[in-house]
């Protein structure tokens, strides 16, 4: 076990590399330069290009970065949002922000999603399944930032039970609960397909021979279905976690700007748009970093549910 | 024969299926009786209702099927009118199944331990070591090696013929009067088929079980059964005790049944009954096989036939034994077949 996450780890230090290469390489064939600015003069500009290593070529710039993010760890600085300020720190305070309401919004949808997929599933065909269904279908086929606007709107503007943007405070609970409508309207789409995977794969389940022997073991149906089916139907479930988390970092971007998060999100917009060159790769770096850890978990996961997986990873 | 003692008896047993369709009739009105100690064979082929008939017995049929009429007796009970909560106190416990698929039976990420003990532990509430020490018992007594090592390892790691005698396991857990066995060697191949076959024999003798074996392999009724019922689209046609049956056959269902058998002695081409079974959302009038019958006559295809009287344990139900209808023989092909088989009995009994 140990060394198959050794293993994913040093797989996963390529797939970085390879993606940091790729966005350095990227962001510079963007047609405009950093400092558009008419009013600056040629040789303030010339002196801002040496110092940047602008003039000279590109495989050169990817050298210097790369010597000094591998040597020196330095992944270079800010040179627009926050000029000279290292990249981490301007990104410092933003990271848990993001991390906090889309990480929470996934581990809170996901058992919600299961146990109202369980409910359809078991109700196959009755009220309570249509209507469930029809939430799903909503909740999948509607994007994030509808929710995020409505929730605002309705759920802080009108009624005033939450803040409506985000709040600066010393005091946690308020910090907190100004991250909830964030939080729910990111939450809603991963929640709906999780919500949807269940209802299918238990629906399996339960017309499987397995609930039958279990019935005939002398359990009740409701006894069968829990002991025998719920587990067994996590397992597909696993494989839409992945795909699902990085649709919830996609949702963010948008979600973060309505509510006026400090996060990443934002500022990744903002890097972009302002060729702020080494902050948009640090920013991409984060992101890809998250998602790549997201995959690592849950190909663990799989070993701890099944055990044919775990026990296929033995024999080898 | 056996002093008859009904430990279970199936009276006028219909059931129907609500589909999108229609009613799907599946099983029309059935009649058996199980006696204590002796092993019923339900031969017929695919869609005959004989599982439908076996599900309602276990009280594990789909949500969309209806039991319309007739009785299942059991100790006195009817297990037709048995709430889910009575029913659990029998499943498992005093009436007990083997599946069809052992593949498909056992829960795959669930360790074959596990799904053993479960059962002792809802009905006899054992503690964990006493239950675990009758499993390994009991899977040492079906000829699983190692128990104790087996124990803890999971359903993909059994063979097939392995993953059976599990199932028969968890169905003798709690030491049932009744076993039903689906077909628990369809998708067995043929050397482990006649293995559990034998296991299934022993255990029965060693544990007094009563014994419901359905199946559409003849050659395995011919191992297997004490008495047989011949089942076609939902009903019985015929039934008798295996002599009755094989030796002297007089539907001419059973007849098509006996001669789509395959032999090592018979050079000609194989029998297959031609056409398929009827649709049971329509069950035809009359006699439902008349339409593949090489031998209908009118009457069949207007009333249904009654059951005839052959001796006190046969009875079949066709026309063909009512005094005024002509007389029919069973195909010359089959009769030499017959005397082939009882020639070969008369052998082995001497031996």
């Amino acid at each position: 076990m140990a060394r198959y996450v050794l293993q994913r780890l040093l797989a996963m230090l390529l797939t970085l590399f390879i993606i940091v290469t790729v966005a350095f390489l990227v962001i510079r064939l963007m047609p405009t330069s950093i400092y558009d600015d008419p009013t600056i003069s040629a040789e303030v500009l010339d002196m801002i290009q040496a110092k940047y290593h602008l003039d000279r070529p590109l495989i050169e710039q990817y050298g210097i970065f790369m010597k000094n993010v591998l040597f020196k760890g330095d992944w270079g600085i800010s040179m627009k949002i926050q000029p000279n300020v290292p990249v981490f720190q301007v990104l410092g305070g933003k990271v848990p922000l993001t991390l906090f309401i889309n990480v929470v919004s996934l581990l809170a949808s996901i058992p919600i999603g299961l146990i109202f997929g369980a409910i359809a599933a078991i109700r196959k065909n009755t009220l309570t399944d249509h209507g469930i269904s029809l939430f799903v279908i909503l909740f999948i086929s509607i994007p994030s930032f509808i929710y995020a606007t409505l929730l605002q709107y309705f759920a802080g503007y009108k009624f005033g039970w939450f803040p409506i943007t985000y709040t600066v405070s010393d005091v946690a609970a308020v910090k907190y609960l100004s991250l909830f409508l964030p939080t729910l309207s990111l939450a809603l789409d991963p929640m709906a397909k999780v919500a949807r995977y269940m209802r299918a794969e238990l629906i399996e389940s339960l017309n499987s021979e397995y609930i039958l022997l279990a019935r005939t073991k002398g359990f009740t149906r409701p006894k069968a279905i829990f002991r025998h089916a719920i587990r067994n139907s996590c397992i597909p479930v696993l494989n839409i976690i992945v795909p699902m988390f990085a649709n919830v970092l996609g949702g963010s971007l948008v979600v973060e700007n309505i509510f006026a998060i400090p996060g990443m999100g934002s500022l990744m917009i903002k890097s972009i748009n302002a060729n702020d060159h080494y902050l948009t790769i640090a920013i991409l770096l984060i992101y890809s970093l998250v998602s790549l850890m997201t995959v690592l978990i849950v190909d663990l996961l799989y070993a701890v549910i099944d055990p044919r997986v775990r026990m296929g990873g033995k024999k080898q | 024969m056996k002093e008859q003692n009904p430990i279970l008896q199936v009276k006028d047993l219909t059931v129907s299926f609500n589909a999108f369709a229609g009613k799907v009739q599946a099983v029309r009105g059935v009649n058996f009786d199980l006696n204590k100690g002796e092993t019923l064979c339900i031969v017929g082929e695919s869609g005959s209702g004989k599982s439908v008939t076996n599900k309602a017995i276990m009280g594990i049929l789909s949500k969309n099927a209806v039991i319309e009429r007739g009785e299942i007796l059991y100790d006195g009970m009817d297990l037709t009118k048995l709430t889910e909560k009575q029913f659990c106190q029998i499943r498992g416990k005093r009436i007990a199944m083997v599946f069809q698929d052992p593949l498909s039976a056992l829960n795959p990420i669930m360790k074959v331990g596990k799904q053993i003990t479960e059962t002792l532990r809802i009905h006899q509430n054992l503690s964990h070591e006493e239950a675990r020490k009758s499993a390994i018992e009991l899977m040492g007594a079906v000829g699983i090696p190692e128990p104790e090592k087996r124990f803890n390892q999971y359903p993909f790691q059994f063979s097939g013929g392995m993953r059976q005698r599990i199932v028969i396991v968890i169905a003798l857990a709690c030491n049932p009067e009744i076993l039903i066995c689906d077909e628990p060697t369809t998708a067995l191949d043929v050397t482990i088929q006649s293995k559990i076959l034998d296991l299934i024999k022993t255990l029965k003798k060693q544990r007094d079980l009563s014994v419901i074996f359905i199946t559409h392999n003849m050659g395995v009724v011919a191992n297997m059964a004490d008495r047989i019922c011949v089942m076609y689209a939902g009903k019985i046609v015929e039934f008798g005790t295996s002599d009755d049956i094989f030796y002297h056959p007089a539907h001419p269902y059973t007849w098509a049944l006996l001669s789509a058998m395959p032999d090592s002695e018979s050079r000609e081409r194989l029998f297959s009954i031609p056409g398929a079974p009827p649709n049971m959302l329509m069950p035809p009038k009359g006699d439902a096989f008349a339409p593949r019958n090489l031998y209908a006559l009118d009457i069949d295809f207007k009333e249904e036939p009654p059951f005839f009287r052959l001796s006190d344990t046969h009875y079949a139900a066709t026309w063909l034994l009512h005094p005024y209808a002509p007389k029919v023989e069973m195909p010359q092909e089959l009769r030499k077949r017959i005397e082939r088989m009882i020639e070969e009995d008369k052998k082995y009994e001497q031996q």
